[in-house]
């Protein structure tokens, strides 16, 4: 798929590669560059790395910046054809060419990155060297950031696959040759894979392939671009939910069978002090607008997809005021999964279900947001991992409504 | 039979955990300290292991990166008298954390559990 390719250094093998996809990121790319630079020589210097920026054809001076950022370590610019967008399309580029260059290892960061040092490279590096295949991030974060990972991604992806990632989009991770072999010969590939599908694609993929996986600590804040929930959900949710949803039908066989999930290892440490994450902000007001707002524009749809005891509890929670709002762990999970059922099932209206879905996941955070407002970083963590269980602990639910279409109420299901 | 290897510097705890999981139909070795462990597990392939971690010889934690490098997908099962130590960031290879308590319902919860879970997602190799 590649349209465009600079190698000035005219590379044509390399033993580890970090990748980093963009879209008109001419003003941060610099950083993360030279960064990535630095790390490789530090603590790769015995290997041959290249550092790739793999771009959608971007109009703002991305492949200039990267090209002039100064490293060490050589470059190469690809980029998608100017009408291909999206990061997946990004990232096949990239896996392409690290196949292509015979590298044993695939680092990606992203383009915003402004608390990467050296150290991140080896922390996602050397864990491929150890025969792990698949490295996620463990960043320290606010106990309000990363909402969809804390409330969908992380439970579900554990619930379903029977592994805890901590951080599975987190953007940036450490691929090993055999796993970008196993991605290049996917079949199952949609419009939201090519974009920020990617990321949940790239941990489910490496769970359902049985890949050994390791998480490695940061010990600092992934500090980028900054996203407050309320207002900058933008198509992400979609895209991450509906890759999750939609990989369920193919990789069916592999979560069948799990039952409980499993660790990973965990890898860097000895950091010394850790840094603690900025203050966020949070428009808790804007959270619970949505969800009310959500009432009466999606009333109807909830009552089709959910099962009528859960819808029932949904509208209870609905009656609640917002001083004493209070979402349970439990109702979520059942949620999610009749809306994963709903996924399954109507397939020409996945667009509308997901846009229905948002305004209770809105209501969710609203209801985190009051929860923890008390809560240490410590204290909110095992918030959601006891939500996580809950999670869980539901998935005999799951397993009885799944395949039954249109079957979603106990007396049709013939009891859950 | 699944095979348990307890580890742990508390004569009484071993005995206890022996007597106790042998009645739940486990087959139960014992170990006091971290010497030598790995070299145990890999002679004796146990399905799990019970870790303390304060023992007199070695940091519980440490043992346990150690062992999840080495045997990915073998569970290990935390043990303290201490609740603390389920907030250090190690403690994230472990399958469950437990505090010690003369009530073990939790501990052959998270036996159960962690054997079953075992079962459903091995993967193709240790380590």
């Amino acid at each position: 798929m590649v349209s465009y390719e600079e190698n000035p250094a005219r590379i044509e093998r390399a033993d580890i590669v970090v990748g980093i996809p963009s879209y008109n990121e001419a003003k941060t790319i610099v950083h993360p560059t030279t960064q990535a630079g630095l790390g490789l020589l530090q603590y790769f210097g015995d290997k041959t790395s290249v550092i790739i920026n793999c771009d959608n054809d971007s109009t703002d001076g991305t492949k200039e910046a990267f090209l002039n950022a100064p490293t060490e370590v050589p470059k190469i610019y690809l980029s998608t054809p100017p009408s291909v967008k999206g990061k997946g399309s990004n990232l096949l580029n990239l896996f392409a060419k690290v196949d292509a260059l015979g590298a044993q290892a695939c680092i990606i960061i992203d383009a915003d990155l402004k608390s990467i040092t050296p150290r991140w490279v080896r922390n996602l590096g050397e864990p491929l060297f150890m025969d792990f295949g698949f490295v996620a991030p463990l960043y320290v974060r606010h106990k309000y950031d990363g909402t969809i990972t804390n409330n969908i991604a992380y439970p579900l992806l554990r619930a379903l696959y029977g592994r805890r990632v901590r951080q599975p989009i987190g953007g940036d991770f450490g691929i090993s040759a055999e796993l970008v072999r196993i991605y290049l010969k996917q079949e199952f590939w949609s419009d939201e894979i090519t974009q920020f599908g990617i990321d949940i694609w790239m941990t489910t993929q490496a769970i359902a392939h049985a890949i050994p996986i390791c998480q490695a600590y940061m010990g600092r804040p992934k500090i980028h671009r900054p996203k407050d929930p309320g207002t900058d959900l933008g198509p992400m949710f979609s895209q991450v939910v509906g890759t999750i949803f939609g990989m369920m039908a193919p990789c069916e066989p592999y979560w069948k069978e799990v039952k409980w999930s499993r660790p990973t290892a965990v890898f860097g440490f000895g950091l010394g002090e850790v840094e603690e994450p900025p203050a966020m902000e949070m428009d808790a007001q804007g959270l619970y607008r949505r969800f009310t707002e959500g009432i009466n524009k999606f009333q109807g749809v909830w009552k089709r997809v959910l099962a009528s005891e859960y819808y029932d509890k949904l509208m209870e929670v609905a009656q609640m005021e917002w001083e004493h709002f209070d979402f349970p762990p439990l109702l979520w999970a059942h949620i999610l999964f009749d809306y994963a059922v709903g996924y399954h099932d109507l397939d020409g209206e996945r667009e509308a279900l997901l846009a229905s879905l948002i305004p209770i996941y809105f209501g969710k955070v609203y209801s985190f947001v009051l929860r923890a407002e008390r809560m240490s970083v410590q204290e909110a963590e095992e918030y959601i991992e006891e939500q996580c269980m809950s999670f869980e602990e539901t998935r005999p639910y799951l397993d009885a409504r799944w395949g039954k279409r249109g079957k979603k109420d106990a007396q049709d299901s013939g009891g859950r | 039979m699944p095979k348990i290897l307890v580890v742990d510097d508390e004569e009484p705890i071993r005995l206890l955990y022996r007597e106790e999981l042998t009645e739940e139909g486990y087959e139960v070795a014992t170990a006091a300290g971290g010497q030598g462990l790995l070299e145990r597990i890999e002679r004796e392939r146990p399905d799990l292991i019970i870790l303390d971690i304060k023992l007199a010889d070695a940091d519980g934690l440490d043992l346990l990166q150690e062992i999840r490098t080495r045997y990915y997908d073998l569970p290990v099962i935390l043990c303290s008298a201490y609740e603390v130590f389920k907030r250090d960031v190690k403690a994230i290879a472990a399958d469950a954390y437990v505090v010690k308590s003369s009530d073990l319902t939790p501990l052959k919860r998270a036996v159960h559990r962690a054997l079953e879970g075992r079962g459903a997602t091995q993967g193709e190799g240790e380590g």
